[in-house]
């Protein structure tokens, strides 16, 4: 086990408004990692900024020691669904065979090994008679096997997954779960956004709780409590009001 | 004849090379425009270019390589200052370009106006806005050819990294791959597309040539590759074919091309393979064809005494010789018997309605137990409902959802699934022998067995299957079977 990534005094805003503040963060190899939070608390926030994808006003983040731009090969994101055109001209094959551009260079063509990979992950999540289908043609769940099946077609060693389970079937939800504690086995990180509260302790052995700020996070079965839940989902007023009796006991 | 001497000439034929080179070149990478959603900017770029005409010509002349170097640069700046407002200015992305595309040509027409007032030049705005292909040069038509070879060869490189920042820019991103550089790269892609086409269709049909090609191929295939292929030959077709047109009927080139694409669009519409709206038609029209007959089946399930076309077409609100054609596809299929205006269901019929009767009930049931329905509210969706859910296989998962219920919310009867026999008596040929299986499918039938008379073991042989009745020997004695039952009844 060792650390993944490191993230110390994270803030972020849009247009002024504060989604992340002040996080301090370290995740470690061979975990599920839940992301729990209410809507608006940041959880796709903080994914975004430790893949760099976009500005952070504070905080230094790393990952397998270094800075993101250097490891992107080994980070594989599953984005939310609602930011895919279903209507795009992509087959699934196209769409998992992407997993594999990271590893090529500039004019590098795919090879026939790339193609094996990606039907061997295809074959992992069960769909690879789908492989010509339009993207657009397949069920919710199906749609997000193709994307698991990218991120493993990348053979990636730290993977970011945002809500996957939303419009997904049981039976997808639980082939998925099989496969990141597979994962997980090999020493790989996952971290997942998640807000079915009922499956986080089957789901996940690690969990961070996330509302704004980070209320804590660690083992499942120590963190995850009644108490740390109600603190995570408590109205943003309260926890302004606990954020004022902090700042004047100080005073 | 004459025609073909005519395009013979060294003119036309200049003329046709120039403009296949920017069909295909404008198929192309109208595609990635139509797909990034950025038609709008093909046709803002295109018009954004006139005042490039009118530096050039200050600063060096006539000259065709002087009105390509202008241009591009016009299209260039206007490509930036678009993207510049778009990032840092508070005005929505449809409005910067209107701002900067409609400032941009109003500059060049009073560039041009100008020109030709004050110093007595021959510039003819005309020929810029909708293009002077006829008189197209030799040195027009080198630039063309390397522009062209240009974008498709750098298209084919980078098919990678454009396929990624356009299908999905984030992951793009997470990937490592400069979105942003990739967007500029299209841009001057475009702008070469642009000031190409200039000479051949001009400026303000320019984006029907990006546009019109691409969307007809995104109508015919799935695959991104295809549909570029596609649209570089739908391009390249309307190029010739609108050449051609008008120079045999001696008329402006440019907009016969922007009519052939269109024609090629529409055709496309209505004819494509799996999103033309004549399939989608003809669908609809088989499956209202389906709900029909099915609808007829279960009114004569349901009905206890004989059933005639004209009953049938009041109830349903059919007309009778649409209801004579449905019974005669009911025929065809072998669900239904007509005997001297007697219709009557075969087992595989009554079957088939039961299960219409079971989807239905189940549906209401569902409504009601599990959405909260009242029961008033629900017969109508359950009418609708009934006909996809037969012929799916999650009725049975329904059912056990539900708890297998008995009755529907208005206190009918639900069916239960029937169960097919393995090798069932009413597959027999006459004359056949078998014998009555141990093994029947429910203990109801082996209920209905015994009320016959007939027990596991007898021995049975087929003398007739008629409409709705099977006859049999037992021994010397003849017994005669509904067809339902004989279709449930496992011999062996």
């Amino acid at each position: 086990m060792s650390t993944v990534i490191d993230v110390k005094g994270l803030s972020v805003s849009y247009e002024r408004k504060r989604v992340l503040s002040n996080i301090f963060l370290k995740i470690e190899s061979g975990n599920v990692y839940g992301v729990i939070g209410p809507n608006g608390a940041g959880k796709s926030t903080l994914f975004k900024s430790i893949l760099g994808i976009i500005n952070i006003n504070t905080g230094a983040i790393k990952v397998f020691d270094k800075e993101v731009e250097e490891v992107r090969k080994r980070v594989a994101y599953v984005p939310q669904k609602d930011e895919v055109d279903w209507s795009f001209p992509a087959t699934v094959i196209d769409i998992v065979l992407m997993g594999r551009y990271p590893h090529k260079k500039m004019l590098q063509r795919l090879d026939k090994n790339d193609h094996r990979i990606a039907e061997q992950a295809l074959e992992k999540l069960g769909i690879l008679d789908l492989r010509d289908r339009q993207i657009g043609a397949l069920s919710g769940g199906q749609q997000q096997r193709v994307f698991i099946a990218r991120a493993i077609c990348q053979e990636a060693d730290l993977f970011f997954l945002d809500e996957p389970f939303v419009g997904v079937d049981m039976t997808t939800e639980h082939k998925i779960i099989e496969i990141l504690k597979e994962l997980a086995a090999e020493d790989k990180t996952i971290l997942v956004v998640h807000h079915d509260l009922a499956t986080v302790d089957d789901y996940f052995n690690k969990v961070i709780l996330l509302n704004q700020r980070l209320l804590t996070y660690g083992d499942t079965t120590e963190v995850f409590t009644r108490e740390n839940i109600a603190r995570t989902y408590a109205p943003q007023m309260q926890i302004l009001q606990e954020v004022g009796m902090i700042d004047t006991l100080e005073k | 004849m004459e025609i073909l001497q005519v395009l013979s000439e060294e003119w036309a034929i200049r003329a046709l090379v120039a403009s296949s080179l920017v069909g295909v070149m404008c198929g192309v990478i109208g595609c990635f425009m139509v797909l990034r959603n950025m038609s709008l900017i093909g046709d803002a770029i295109s018009h954004a270019i006139l005042p490039g005409i009118f530096f050039a010509f200050i600063i060096v002349g006539y000259s065709p390589l002087g009105f390509f170097t202008g241009t591009l640069i016009a299209a260039l700046v206007s490509a930036a200052a678009i993207t510049w407002i778009q990032d840092n200015v508070k005005t929505k992305n449809d409005a910067a370009i209107g701002i900067i595309f409609t400032f941009m040509f109003s500059l060049g027409v009073i560039g041009i106006s100008y020109l030709n007032n004050k110093q007595g030049v021959h510039l003819d705005l005309k020929d810029f806005l909708f293009g002077t292909i006829l008189g197209i040069s030799n040195e027009d038509l080198m630039i063309t050819g390397m522009v062209t070879l240009y974008a498709l060869v750098s298209i084919v490189i980078f098919y990678r990294y454009l396929f990624i920042t356009t299908f999905q820019p984030t992951i793009a991103q997470t990937m490592g791959i400069n979105v942003k550089l990739i967007h500029y790269f299209l841009m001057l892609l475009l702008s070469f597309a642009v000031v190409a086409a200039l000479r051949t269709v001009g400026i303000i049909l320019v984006v029907a040539m990006l546009i019109t090609p691409s969307a007809t191929a995104l109508l015919l295939t799935n695959k991104l590759k295809q549909v570029l292929f596609l649209a570089g030959l739908f391009g390249f077709l309307s190029a010739v074919i609108g050449l051609v047109a008008a120079i045999a009927f001696n008329t402006t080139p440019g907009p016969a091309m922007c009519v052939v694409a269109t024609t090629f669009y529409f055709l496309a519409v209505y004819f494509s393979p799996s999103k033309g709206l004549l399939y989608k038609y003809i669908r609809k029209r088989k499956q209202n064809q389906q709900i029909e007959k099915e609808d007829i089946i279960k009114y004569i399930f349901k009905r206890k005494e004989e059933s005639h076309i004209t009953d049938i077409a009041d109830t349903l609100g059919m007309t009778s010789s649409k209801v004579k054609s449905r019974l005669k596809g009911l025929r065809d299929d072998g669900l239904l018997i007509e005997d001297r205006g007697i219709i009557s269901l075969s087992a595989k019929g009554a079957a088939r309605a039961d299960r219409l009767v079971r989807a239905h009930r189940l549906w209401e049931r569902f409504l009601v137990d599990q959405v909260g329905l009242e029961d008033t509210e629900i017969h109508e969706d359950a009418e609708k409902h009934e006909h996809l859910l037969i012929h799916a296989d999650i009725l049975d998962q329904l059912d056990a959802k539900l708890g297998f219920p008995t009755l529907d919310p208005h206190g009918s009867p639900i069916p239960t699934k029937r169960l097919s026999a393995k090798n069932p008596l009413l597959r027999m040929k006459p004359r056949q022998r078998a014998t009555i299986s141990p093994e029947q499918i429910s203990a109801d039938v082996e209920s209905q067995l015994w009320e016959l008379g007939l027990s596991a073991q007898s021995s049975v042989q087929l003398v007739s299957i008629d409409e709705n009745k099977v006859t049999i020997k037992v021994g010397n004695k003849t017994k005669e079977i509904p067809a339902d039952l004989a279709e449930q009844i496992n011999v062996s």
